[in-house]
């Protein structure tokens, strides 16, 4: 059941019906049955693998914090080893289990095993770490409904593809949890539409020309195709992966729970420090305060720090998935991290002069663009080949993408920087009813006549 | 209640934006004239406008194989004393025709005869399921109304995912034109200018088209050894199409083209039931060549059954046997030039003759 699909929204629509016109005790067991529902759609196996996980989480965390200090770190041990043992497996083994063939010099699948990612793996399990962590530092108190738990670790909206929600936030939400305001509602509606606008409208019609140039590379030589398709998926993956957090946050937000910004307006950046403090907030978050900070974070000195900055980067380019390419795009960004550093960290998070800004913006993006090459090619050996189209392919002016896509993008940025100074989608729902509506009904109208509605695309992040 | 006033308020904005703008005029003004919807669209439309002379007017409609051309059965008119014009369209079928019908005569009191182009008389089957063609709702979406819904999507029973395409085309109408809307965006003024001399000048670019003079003169079918042989000039592909058309077994009859035709034609019927005018089928020359296994008689096609009802009449079956030679076909399924000019003058008389003996 994909956000952008009619199945879905009759889905949700039950699911806001039963859960409101519920008595209030039953409401949690409602949203635990409809996110587990929700997971059966997609394949019901992995359900025992979600409830196992849930299981033995539950019990670690109520463990350690009934045992005395010394006794705590086997629990954590234990759930460390079950959530990462089961990423591992799921994700890595294959990866792992290829290279150490081809290091032995034996055929490279000789050990490979027919492995179906669960879907949303790599969500839970960092939901359920920094949950069992938090309990362990003593800075969570264990939960001791199990209901409540498995609806955290469950809950639909943000199962699949995040954002990484911290426990203290969702039980905040939950122990007090309120009817959505008037303007939460009217936010929560727009979220909805505005991410089914950037999902539909933007990000699948750019990963038609992006799919398109990746998958027949040598279709489309030169650096102007080169740019073209890397700018179109670095399109297709921003729109995407917003678009989907928006309506998570969107659904979320009228079902009465508040869920963390994932996305600032990224490609706005002024340097790559501040790109990652505008994409995917919730995982550079989960990995500065459960990866950097417990490696020393800046605390060791200069060196340290550029060895934990580029290992963070390193583990978090391998979260995305299990190849190279990924470990190539975080190490490149923690490599462009620590240059901004060694240059001066103040520089980069401070924001340039406005004349300066849309230089620093325009190579913050370049830069971007050309990690999302190892991101999207297929091989190291792809990636190779686009960079080298990019800075020396000679070939015909080809520009993949139709100038009215590229003219609706060039409309998204003024929105964008129209929104970076005054977050006026935010005053929409406070401001005057023909304001919000015109806004909605353009965006309505943009998912009708651009959207990809002839099939449902899935959303890129639902594979990692 | 100010979030609901709000999206109340969103809601109807948006309905009422959608409806202006698909469920109006508005769209048509910048339609492409010769893509699905803009087709039907300029078809009916061109027969709405159209100057009548005669209060004897016979409309013709078929699909592409419907070769009636109006200007030889005009050459005619002094003789007939009728006005003919034709909607026949390439790729329309029976739904689609009852949906042109509708549009061109929506008070079914416009024509003396409506003439309907077949294949045949026996509602023999072929490949295509013809209930669950999905360019039906990108043919017809400028003809549909709300109240369409449940009959049209209805008729797509036989395939959920179409049947609820159709529902949702229906009500968001801006989905199936999307494809037109987003062309439109590459060249908005070329397509303004395109659109704005379509509606000006395309009742004469059709009124005026004759028909290729090309022939498939030289080409033999040996229906006994099952060989085509083809004069040099003519391609691999096209000995391939004649060879399917002609040597290839009959699909298996399913009972599905049958259950289709008995809708749509029954449909087109009940327009029509009760008024002045006369519903007329015809036998389409069956092509170049006759195929020696032809359908047996079925008294329970649709054709047949509709025939024996008052305003229903069928033409001679074999009307048209003369013209079914390789020199008046452009290729394996349509006449060329002088074999549409022949059949056009020919059906024009039959249908004078018939109305003036009624």
């Amino acid at each position: 059941m994909l956000f952008n699909t009619t199945q879905f929204f009759a889905f949700f629509a039950i699911v806001l019906v039963v859960f409101y016109t519920a008595p209030r005790f039953l409401r949690r067991v409602i949203l635990l049955v409809a996110s587990y529902v929700f997971y059966l759609s997609w394949n019901y196996k992995f359900v025992v693998l979600l409830l196992g996980l849930t299981v033995v989480d539950y019990g670690a965390a109520v463990a350690i914090e009934s045992a005395s200090t010394l006794r705590k770190k086997p629990f954590l041990l234990i759930s460390l080893a079950a959530n990462l043992g089961m990423l591992g497996f799921f994700k890595y083994y294959n990866f792992f289990a290829g290279n150490l063939a081809q290091l032995l010099r034996v055929p490279p699948h000789s050990w490979a095993l027919s492995i179906v990612l669960p879907l949303g793996i790599s969500f839970h399990t960092f939901q359920s770490i920094s949950y069992v962590v938090d309990v362990y530092r003593g800075e969570q108190k264990a939960i001791r409904n199990p209901i409540d738990y498995a609806l955290f670790i469950s809950f639909f909206p943000q199962l699949v593809a995040g954002p990484i929600v911290r426990a203290r936030e969702f039980f905040a939400d939950l122990n007090a949890w309120k009817h959505p305001a008037q303007e939460e509602v009217l936010r929560g509606s727009l979220l909805i539409v505005l991410g089914l606008a950037k999902k539909m409208a933007f990000a699948d019609q750019f990963a038609q020309i992006a799919d398109s140039y990746f998958q027949n590379l040598a279709a489309h030589p030169g650096s102007w195709a080169a740019w073209s398709g890397v700018f179109a998926f670095a399109m297709q993956i921003f729109f995407d992966f917003s678009g989907y957090t928006d309506m998570a946050i969107g659904m979320a937000l009228l079902l009465g729970f508040h869920f963390p910004v994932n996305f600032r307006r990224p490609y706005l950046a002024f340097s790559i420090t501040d790109f990652w403090h505008r994409w995917h907030i919730s995982l550079s978050r989960w990995l500065r305060d459960y990866l950097y900070i417990p490696l020393g974070g800046n605390r060791g000195g200069r060196w340290m720090t550029y060895r934990n900055l580029m290992l963070t980067m390193l583990l978090g380019g391998l979260w995305h998935g299990a190849s190279w390419n990924f470990v190539i795009w975080g190490g490149y960004h923690g490599a462009l991290l620590g240059i901004e550093r060694m240059m001066g960290r103040r520089e980069f998070e401070k924001k340039p002069p406005l004349w300066l800004y849309p230089f620093r913006a325009l190579i913050t993006f370049a830069l971007v663009c050309i990690g999302w090459v190892f991101f999207r090619a297929a091989t190291f050996a792809d990636s190779r080949y686009v960079i080298s189209q990019m800075f020396r392919g000679s070939g015909p002016v080809e520009i993949l993408a139709p100038p009215w896509l590229l003219a609706m993008t060039g409309v998204s940025l003024v929105i964008a920087i129209i929104e970076e100074k005054f977050e006026w989608t935010e005053k929409l729902s406070h401001g005057p009813a023909w304001a919000y509506a015109a806004f909605t009904i353009l965006l309505l109208l943009t998912v009708e006549l651009i959207g990809v509605t002839e099939r449902a695309l899935p959303f890129v992040y639902f594979q990692f | 209640m100010r979030a609901f006033y709000t999206l109340l308020l969103t809601a109807v904005g948006f309905w009422a934006v959608e409806y202006a703008i698909f469920h109006t005029d508005a769209y048509y003004t910048i339609l492409r004239h010769d893509s699905s919807t803009g087709s039907v669209e300029t078809y009916v439309r061109n027969e709405l406008k159209r100057v009548r002379t005669n209060p004897r007017q016979v409309l013709t409609i078929g699909d592409s194989r419907m070769g009636f051309l109006p200007r030889y059965a005009k050459q005619l008119q002094p003789g007939t004393g009728y006005q003919f014009a034709t909607i026949a369209l390439g790729g329309a079928t029976p739904r689609d025709w009852y949906y042109m019908l509708r549009g061109a005569d929506p008070q079914a009191n416009k024509y003396s005869a409506v003439v309907i182009a077949m294949d045949d008389f026996e509602d023999t089957e072929i490949e295509e399921d013809l209930s669950v063609r999905a360019v039906d709702l990108y043919y017809l979406i400028g003809r549909l109304q709300y109240s369409d819904l449940p009959y049209f999507a209805g008729s797509y029973r036989h395939n959920r995912a179409l049947e609820w395409d159709a529902a949702r085309g229906i009500v968001l109408k801006g989905l199936i034109y999307k494809r037109d809307f987003q062309e439109f965006l590459l060249h908005p003024l070329y397509r303004i200018e395109l659109a704005q001399q379509a509606r000006r000048d395309s009742f004469f670019w059709y009124y005026s088209y004759v028909g290729s003079n090309q022939s498939l003169e030289g080409v033999q079918i040996d229906f006994v050894n099952r060989t085509v042989t083809v004069p040099p000039g003519f391609t691999e592909a096209q000995k391939t199409a004649y060879a399917f058309r002609f040597l290839a077994p009959r699909p298996k009859d399913r009972g599905m083209r049958s259950e289709y035709l008995h809708q749509w034609l029954g449909k087109i019927y009940e327009h029509y039931r009760g008024s002045k005018t006369q519903l007329m089928f015809l036998r389409l020359p069956r092509g170049p060549f006759v195929r020696p296994d032809q359908p047996a008689l079925n008294p329970h096609s649709s054709v047949r059954e509709l025939a024996l009802k008052p305003g229903v009449m069928l033409l001679p079956e074999h009307l048209f046997d003369s013209l079914e030679k390789p020199s008046l076909f452009l290729d394996q399924l349509h006449m060329n030039g002088p074999g549409c000019a022949e059949f056009s003058r020919m059906l024009a008389r039959e249908i004078a003759r018939e109305l003036d003996a009624l």
